[in-house]
């Protein structure tokens, strides 16, 4: 069943087709609610994102893509979760597929600087140090691996606002690596 | 380091791969296998049409909401109830009160006022099974007759944990001190229950929470078809099935 019509069979109220696209989408929902600033409550808000996408399955505009649909409801519970907390949506990630998430206000930690082989770790604290908005740019176009039309649409801004913001992070890091480079 | 790319360290598309590569290494917090989300946020949409009293093209819980034959369940109804006769601001209508394993239940009102979508209770957080057990201030029930509830939710410091099923949800809480939901419905009386103790609400009804805190109720909603029961020292109220179905679950709690 793909997208188009499982979205159908949902508007109708059949909640299996539905399940169909909560199954599909649960990962890549997950993950951005995480690197959005969802961190260990990104369990909560996914869920909260499906249950209001099923209610305002009405406003999707058939023939468009759903996934980018999908992530800005996801985006959007994200920001009202960061916002009731009264934190700033950071990215709350770490480097490492075993290791606990990274939690706002948590001490740097020692074993961060031994990872350090290549940089990474110097380039994801330039990219959590980056303006929200262009913190978020980066994080949909490279770390989501979004296209610049899906990115507009996930975070609710213009297409050239992500071309702007992705073009200054870009520049701003470049200039934080630089700095690394030579140093 | 002195490499030639000292000058212009980090090419664009260099950049942008570094970032791609980045974000592939990323851990972000455990997703819950695909399968338990998906049965999770169907149990949440299928509760939202048992309290959904417009539902019209939800053929499968049809049958809940055809109201009940008029029973004159007055009489009975004073066996426990504790009567007060109370008159809403501008009206002239006797509203009476009854008051059973901490919910109140208010008769004879507008009946369901509130709209909207139910939000979560105070604190609400889901939560496992057991972590619920030690969480909650009595101990949790799980009605054999269900099997293990796809979710679980524990809200308000522990005073109240919600089972959720497909198409069920089960509220348990301290059902001795104090009110910890407030019902609102019109006429005809709540149906008493005699193999359970408790009491069937076959009408669409306001609920809403009475925070321990203190406080003006909270999350008002449409509540559907309702049993209130107790057991031991706690309070039930059990939303979703219809009345056969639901007296055979709370006979199944032990």
């Amino acid at each position: 069943m793909d997208d188009d019509e499982a979205v159908t069979r949902a508007l109708a109220g059949d909640l299996d087709a539905y399940e169909v696209l909560v199954t599909r989408y649960s990962a890549v929902a997950h993950r951005t609610a995480s690197l959005l600033g969802a961190a260990d409550e990104a369990e909560d808000v996914v869920q909260e994102a499906f249950v209001k996408a099923f209610r305002h399955l009405k406003g999707f505009r058939r023939g468009s893509s759903f996934r980018p649909w999908l992530l800005r409801i996801v985006a959007n519970a994200t920001h009202d979760l960061t916002r009731s907390r009264g934190r700033r949506s950071d990215l709350a990630v770490r480097l490492g597929r075993e290791r606990e998430p990274y939690g706002p206000g948590d001490p740097e930690d020692p074993e961060d600087a031994a990872v350090d082989a290549d940089g990474r770790t110097r380039l994801l604290e330039s990219v959590r140090a980056l303006p929200d908005g262009e913190r978020e740019a980066v994080v949909c176009r490279y770390f989501l691996q979004l296209s610049e039309a899906e990115t507009a649409e996930v975070l609710g801004v213009r297409l050239g606002t992500v071309k702007s913001r992705t073009f200054r992070a870009l520049r701003r890091l470049r200039e934080e690596v630089g700095r690394e480079h030579l140093g | 380091m002195s490499t030639s790319d000292d000058r212009d360290p980090i090419a664009p598309e260099d950049l942008e791969s570094r970032l791609r590569a980045l974000g592939e290494d990323l851990a972000v917090p455990p997703a819950p296998p695909p399968a338990d989300l998906a049965r999770a946020v169907r149990a949440r949409l299928e509760d939202g049409r048992a309290h959904d009293g417009r539902a019209g093209d939800r053929t499968r819980r049809r049958a809940a909401w055809r109201p009940p034959p008029r029973v004159a369940a007055a009489a009975v109804a004073v066996l426990m109830a504790v009567l007060l006769g109370a008159t809403p601001q501008g009206r002239a209508a006797v509203v009476s009160v009854l008051r059973f394993a901490g919910v109140e239940i208010h008769v004879g009102g507008a009946g369901p006022l509130p709209t909207g979508v139910p939000g979560p209770l105070p604190g609400e957080r889901r939560v496992t099974l057991e972590e619920a057990r030690r969480t909650a201030r009595f101990p949790v029930a799980v009605p054999s007759a269900l099997g293990a509830p796809a979710d679980v939710r524990v809200a308000d410091g522990g005073r109240v944990v919600t089972l959720l099923w497909p198409g069920v949800r089960l509220d348990e809480f301290d059902g001795t001190l104090s009110v910890v939901w407030r019902k609102e419905l019109g006429e005809p009386w709540p149906d008493q229950v005699g193999a359970v103790g408790g009491w069937w609400i076959q009408q669409p009804h306001g609920v809403s929470y009475m925070p321990s805190a203190g406080g003006a109720p909270q999350e008002a909603r449409v509540a559907g078809p309702t049993l209130i029961w107790q057991h031991k020292l706690v309070g039930l109220r059990l939303e979703g099935p219809d009345r056969d179905e639901a007296v055979r679950i709370a006979l199944s709690v032990r």
